[in-house]
């Protein structure tokens, strides 16, 4: 028996257009007077200019615009500014430590090749994440789930499932 | 060796583009703003054929917040584009051709203020009928798009009559092969950025595969001379042929012109697939005639091909599927006829493999059946009937020669698939042969692969392989020049300059390793310059596979007259010969010594001017006079096991083999990318991809319906192996492998289907409702006492 | 084909009503001009599409109780309406007492979109493909309209039509599913759900279908239950097919019957992408291939 997920924001029955939109972006704490109905993609790549969140299908079906919200995948074209209120949202650009130093499945990607246009890397790259955080060392039927959402064109999937593949390894080495 | 990150060594390297892609941090050009920008839109024609009666804007024009509404009365220049012939309207006049044939445009302070003025333009139109096949629109009482009538183009190439060959022949295969509207569904959709300039020109940044092409298309648009606009066109989020032809760039810089301001346009997916080009649907009909032993004497080739509203390059799409059409084979006498026709449905032009994956679909399926008819092996008969290396290409013409076809035909007949279709599974698993590790193993699960004695009754595994012989480069007919310039420029970096773009097939990094291999010098060495109009030479265009083949030609020929001027100017200052010195990693070594004699920012900084050598070439072509026949060759042989579910009719693919010879492996990472990639595309291709229209209007309009793989579609083996061995004395170096990989894997998937489910395949893609049986568990059930 | 594009403007504005009764006023308040929402992710396909247009008020039901968490109640297992798909694809409890829906909810969508997409709008959708899951399962649907709660079961719902109209106030609360923990239970249980589309993951189906029943000692066929239906056809579950297996020898006859009664009673519609023809096929092929699957394992479990 569970409760499915976290508390709503704003418990009260106005609506909320004259309400700051307050959130942790990649760590910071993000106060925008935004329309509640603003897509996340809009806010993450218009208000807060972090283009790293690519625009390309904005219904859900490619995956270029993952985002991390308290630590799940979600697709940023999907979600409305009041439902990531007060929540914890991470983009790509907040995958990598606070030096810059790449983070386990960047360095994966990166090494063996695991993108070419690169368009869709930022998403893919936030999903294999958020898979790798929650199952370390996910079968290839939990892989093939977890990356259903994220549609790449250019790499047939073969140096993503390569990427992917040593970055398990290299988390199994350090654990 | 099968190509992969271990048996590449130290030549697998990180891209230079890699780490801003994988940190986001790469600015892609729709992700560029300005200040002060504003949002342009474009209003297209809702209907597939209309006459259009009245364009009013007032209303448009007075709401707030919008900076300029434009028609065909605000085009300066020619109010036309289009790579080979200018027939496509920037805005159209009088009519409207297809459901993307544009109108109007809007720039406006936000997109949502563009948006509501778009809906307030008031078009009056008279539909028209529409004509949206291919065949019907050939006819005299069809409508008529053009002056001209509806056909743009067509090709013949006879060799003889071939009627009274086939009444001689002992077996004859008559088929008509119909192939989709394939999407090229790059990730990014067209847009950019277009920013006025104080000169009265424009600075477009928006992707395009030559961005020189699209300066000179602005020109005649914009009514300025070429040297006022600059044209920024990479990085670029996938493109694939898709984008080498204009798209929304005529509108941004018309609007930037028209406002003052920089304006932003970024295609929705709706737009882009309501806009952008497809594959050419193709009918293609072939009859072909063997003797009694099996070798060939007659082909007959027609096909249709679906062009759209207007010309772009369907012309040399139709070229290119004709020679195909004819392809590796030595066939006694060849009747070829193809015509590529006028409809109101979508824009067909450019995409990856451009008409060969039509062409070869068709005729491998030929291969396939004759062999069958013959009651012999499709390898043996294939093998019988390719041409000799010393034999002329599919037009009869002049061709490079190599023993391609031979070494892919034997690379797949020796390979592990081909042996276990021939000699059953467990021959070829006893020989150990390659076993890749570096794929996941294929799932288990539900309506998945299983191991052959786990399988359920109705899963049925087959193999099949095809042939693929692809041109490369324009082909004779059309100018191809290429070339390159190398400098050392004051700042001591070694700038390299080519007018090649980026859209990730990994040029940065195939030229990044072209340096360093050819000259020693180090990654920091160099500066690559590529995707801007005002610093790059003319390139020709990153397409036709032809990039990497012109690099390696134009640092060849720059590379003698580059060293002496460096070591010369290098010897001046150092006191000592030039002949005793080397360029290396990080400036100029002794070579006795081999000792760092001076660095390369050094020797810039004792310069008076930076040493610049550029270099012109162009494309290798044939001694011919047929237009469009090219001069070299890339080949592939494909192998591909698939599994076919006799409950549903769908098809997994479960292991693929591609041999390639295309020369020397420049960058075995995008070597393997490309043949990974392309090969997915055509699975997509075969097995789930058709953008459809149903009276001119796309039924599917996102990814929502327009399916492309996902990686649960893609989670077998696929081994990759290069042939890199070229005759002793050629000299035109790689291959490009840009298209190759896109080909053969189709027809290679049908074969392999036939094998397992007994049907032939005609139409792609598959439909499953062909290869259903009913109830298939007969005989498998395990209580029957009842009956 | 409109001749604007793009999205619309999220210029809607959002109300919070923190319990059923105060999100039904709001619709009674707005009429059609307001949408209710919780994940929101079948609405942006249908705004985007142009198939509706994005409404002036969109009431997030997220903040009511009453419509979260997953319970037993009363012999019952309650689903509140606002559960995602991911809690449905993850949830031990529901893994093991509802095996089908856990499968069912690993076929829709992808996980990203599980995480924000709720059960309670894949129901509402009339054509969810969670939806046959719910028919062999015997789902009832709490309503809420106002004050009144109403139950209905979830097959009548789907048998008028399943979609719920612009104006309509009511609210889906809950998904109750029954707790059969009667002990004449003998014998072997099987359930299968299949969906089938034009590839592999994350695609719009063309046929989706459960069974579930059961081999009793005797060899007997017992509670078999059958749903299908698809993207395009709202599901239904065919009570002759099931009425005709009751009791029938567990061997080749029934599976055979069953594929054949299915071809009879199934009438899904065409779409550019598959023939009715194709999708009656399929659906009679995996039903029969699933239960000829359970009686061989059957079988082989005896003799082993």
């Amino acid at each position: 028996m569970i409760d499915d997920g976290a508390e709503p924001a704003a418990a009260e029955a106005v609506n909320a257009v004259d309400r700051f939109w307050e959130s942790t972006v990649n760590g910071r704490s993000m106060r925008l007077k935004v329309p509640p109905a603003k897509r996340l993609l809009d806010l993450v790549r218009d208000d807060l200019g972090l283009t790293g969140t690519k625009r390309s299908c904005e219904i859900g079906r490619c995956g270029a615009c993952m985002v991390l919200v308290d630590g799940a995948p979600v697709n940023s074209c999907l979600m409305m500014a009041y439902q990531c209120a007060g929540r914890d949202i991470v983009t790509i650009e907040g995958i990598a430590d606070e030096n810059g130093g790449l983070h386990p499945v960047q360095r994966a990607f990166l090494e063996e090749g695991g993108y070419q246009c690169g368009y869709c890397t930022p998403g893919m790259i936030v999903s294999v994440k958020a898979l790798l955080d929650a199952v370390p060392d996910p079968s290839p039927e939990e892989l093939e789930e977890a990356l259903s959402g994220n549609l790449c064109r250019c790499t047939g999937y073969g140096g993503i499932i390569r990427a992917v593949r040593r970055a398990i390894e290299e988390g199994r080495e350090n654990r | 060796m099968l190509l992969n990150r271990r048996n590449s060594g130290d030549r697998w390297r990180i891209r230079p583009d890699g780490p801003g892609k994988v940190t986001g941090g790469l600015a892609y050009l729709t992700d560029l703003t300005a200040p002060g920008m504003l949002h342009g839109l474009v209003l297209r024609s809702p209907h597939p054929h209309a006459r259009i009666l009245s364009v009013r804007t007032e209303a448009a024009r007075s709401l707030p917040g919008v900076a300029a509404v434009l028609t065909r009365r605000d085009v300066p220049g020619l109010n036309r584009f289009g790579i080979a012939r200018q027939d496509q309207p920037v805005f159209c006049e009088d009519r409207v051709r297809y459901v993307g044939d544009a109108v109007a445009a809007v720039a406006a302070k936000t997109p949502e203020i563009a948006r509501r003025a778009l809906g307030l333009i008031e078009v009056a139109y008279e539909p028209l009928p529409i004509a949206d096949d291919p065949e019907l629109a050939l006819r005299p009482e069809a409508p008529q798009l053009h002056p001209d009538g509806n056909v743009l183009h067509s090709k013949t190439f006879r060799t003889g009559d071939v009627g009274p060959i086939f009444e001689r022949c002992a077996r004859v295969v008559e088929e008509t092969y119909v192939t989709p509207r394939q999407m090229h569904a790059y990730m990014e959709t067209e847009g950019g950025l277009f920013v006025p300039g104080e000169n009265g020109g424009v600075a477009v940044y928006a992707p395009t595969q030559h961005g020189l092409m699209d300066r000179l298309q602005l020109a005649r648009i914009l009514a300025l001379p070429k040297e006022r606009i600059r044209v920024v066109s990479s990085p670029i989020g996938g493109s694939f042929g898709g984008k080498d032809e204009l798209n929304v760039q005529p509108y941004g810089a018309l609007l930037a012109l028209a406002t003052g301001w920089p304006v932003k346009i970024h295609n929705s997916r709706r737009e882009s697939v309501r806009a952008g080009l497809k594959r050419h649907p193709m009918i293609i009909r072939m009859k072909t005639g063997t003797d009694e032993n099996g070798r060939l004497l007659a082909h007959r080739v027609r096909i249709i091909a679906d062009t759209g509203p207007y010309a772009t390059l369907g012309a040399e799409v139709l070229n290119f599927a004709t020679e195909h059409a004819v392809g590796a084979y030595r066939f006694g006498c060849v009747d070829a006829e193809s015509i590529s026709v006028f409809t109101n449905n979508g824009m067909s032009g450019e995409f990856r493999g451009f008409g060969g994956n039509q062409a070869i679909f068709a005729l491998e399926g030929q291969m396939d059946r004759l062999a069958d008819l013959l009651g012999m092996d499709p390898w043996e008969f294939r093998r019988m009937n390719l041409k000799s290396p010393d034999e002329p290409g599919p037009f009869g013409q002049p061709i490079a020669k190599t023993d391609g076809l031979a070494v892919v035909w034997t690379a797949v007949k020796e390979s592990r698939l081909w042996r276990e279709r021939t000699e059953g599974a467990s021959a070829a698993g006893s020989s150990g042969l390659r076993n890749d590790k570096d794929r996941l193993p294929a799932s288990e699960g539900s309506g998945q692969p299983q191991k052959a004695e786990e399988r359920s009754p109705w899963m049925k595994i087959g193999i099949g392989a095809a042939m693929v012989m692809h041109g490369a480069g324009l082909g004779y007919g059309i100018p191809d020049p290429s070339g390159g310039r190398l400098a050392l420029r004051g700042d001591g970096k070694i700038e390299v300059a080519f007018g090649f773009e980026e859209f990730g097939q990994g040029l940065l990094a195939t030229l990044e390793l072209m340096l360093i291999e050819r000259f020693g010098f180090a990654p920091g060495d160099i500066r690559i310059v590529i995707g801007d109009s005002d610093a790059v030479p003319d390139s020709g265009s990153s397409t036709a596979s032809r990039a990497t083949s012109m690099m390696w030609r134009s640092l060849g020929l720059l590379q003698r007259p580059f060293e002496e001027k460096l070591l010369r100017a290098a010897a001046e200052v150092c006191g000592v010969p030039a002949r005793q010195l080397r360029l290396g990693a990080g400036g100029v070594w002794g070579r006795e010594s081999g000792e760092r004699a001076l660095s390369y920012e050094a020797l810039a900084g004792r310069l008076a001017e930076p040493i610049v050598c550029e270099a012109s070439t162009s494309y290798p072509v044939s001694d011919t006079d047929i237009v469009g026949a090219h001069y070299l060759y890339a080949y592939a042989a494909v192998a591909v096991k698939v599994e076919v579910d006799g409950r549903t009719g769908r098809v997994r693919v479960l292991d693929q083999f591609h041999a390639v010879a295309a020369g020397p492996v420049m960058n075995p990472q995008g070597y393997l990318g490309q043949i990974e990639g392309g090969s997915s595309m055509a699975l997509g291709y075969a097995l789930m991809e058709e953008a459809a229209m149903e009276r001119g209007k796309y039924a599917t309009n996102n990814f929502d319906t327009y399916l492309i793989p996902t990686i649960a579609d893609l989670g077998g083996s696929v081994e990759v192996w290069p042939i890199e061995d070229l005759p002793e004395g050629d000299e035109h170096g790689p291959r490009g492998v840009g298209e190759i990989g896109s080909v053969g894997l189709a027809p290679a998937i049908a074969e392999a289907v036939r094998r397992a489910a007994g049907v032939r395949i005609d139409r792609l893609p598959i439909d499953p409702a062909r290869l259903q049986e009913a109830l298939p568990i007969g005989g498998m059930a395990v209580m029957s006492d009842d009956r | 084909m409109s001749g604007t594009v793009g999205m619309p403007a999220s210029t809607s504005t959002v109300w919070h009503p923190r319990d059923a009764s105060e999100a039904c006023r709001l619709k009674k308040r707005f009429g059609s001009g307001a949408v209710y929402t919780a994940g929101g992710t079948l609405l942006r396909t249908q705004w985007e599409a142009g198939q509706r247009p994005e409404p002036a008020h969109l009431i997030d039901l997220s903040g009511i109780p009453e419509m979260r968490g997953i319970r037993t109640e009363g012999g019952e297992l309650a689903i509140g309406a606002l559960t995602t798909l991911a809690v449905c694809r993850r949830d031990p409890y529901l893994q093991a007492r509802f095996p089908l829906l856990a499968e069912a909810a690993r076929a829709i969508a992808a996980p990203s979109i599980r995480n924000l997409a709720t059960i309670g709008g894949n129901i509402l959708s009339a054509v969810g493909d969670s939806l046959p899951v719910f028919l062999v399962y015997k789902a009832r649907l709490i309503w809420r309209e106002g004050e009144a709660e109403r139950a209905e079961d979830a097959e009548d719902w789907l048998e008028r039509g399943g979609e719920e109209t612009e104006a309509s106030v009511r609210l889906l609360l809950q998904i109750r599913l029954p707790l059969d923990d009667s002990p004449e239970k003998a014998g072997r249980t099987f359930g299968f759900y299949g969906k089938i589309g034009r590839r592999e993951a994350f695609v719009p189906s063309l046929v989706t279908t459960a069974l579930t029943g059961r081999i009793a000692p005797d060899g007997q066929l017992r509670g078999v239950r059958l749903a299908a239906g698809d993207g395009k056809t709202v599901p239904r579950r065919f009570p002759l097919t099931e009425s005709r297996l009751e009791g029938a020898a567990a061997d080749d006859g029934a599976v055979r019957l069953l594929h054949r009664l299915l071809l009879e009673q199934y009438k899904p519609a065409p779409d550019p992408f598959a023939t009715a023809e194709y999708r009656k096929l399929t659906a009679a092929n995996l039903a029969a291939s699933h239960l000829w699957q359970a009686i061989r394992e059957n079988a082989g479990r005896g003799e082993g």
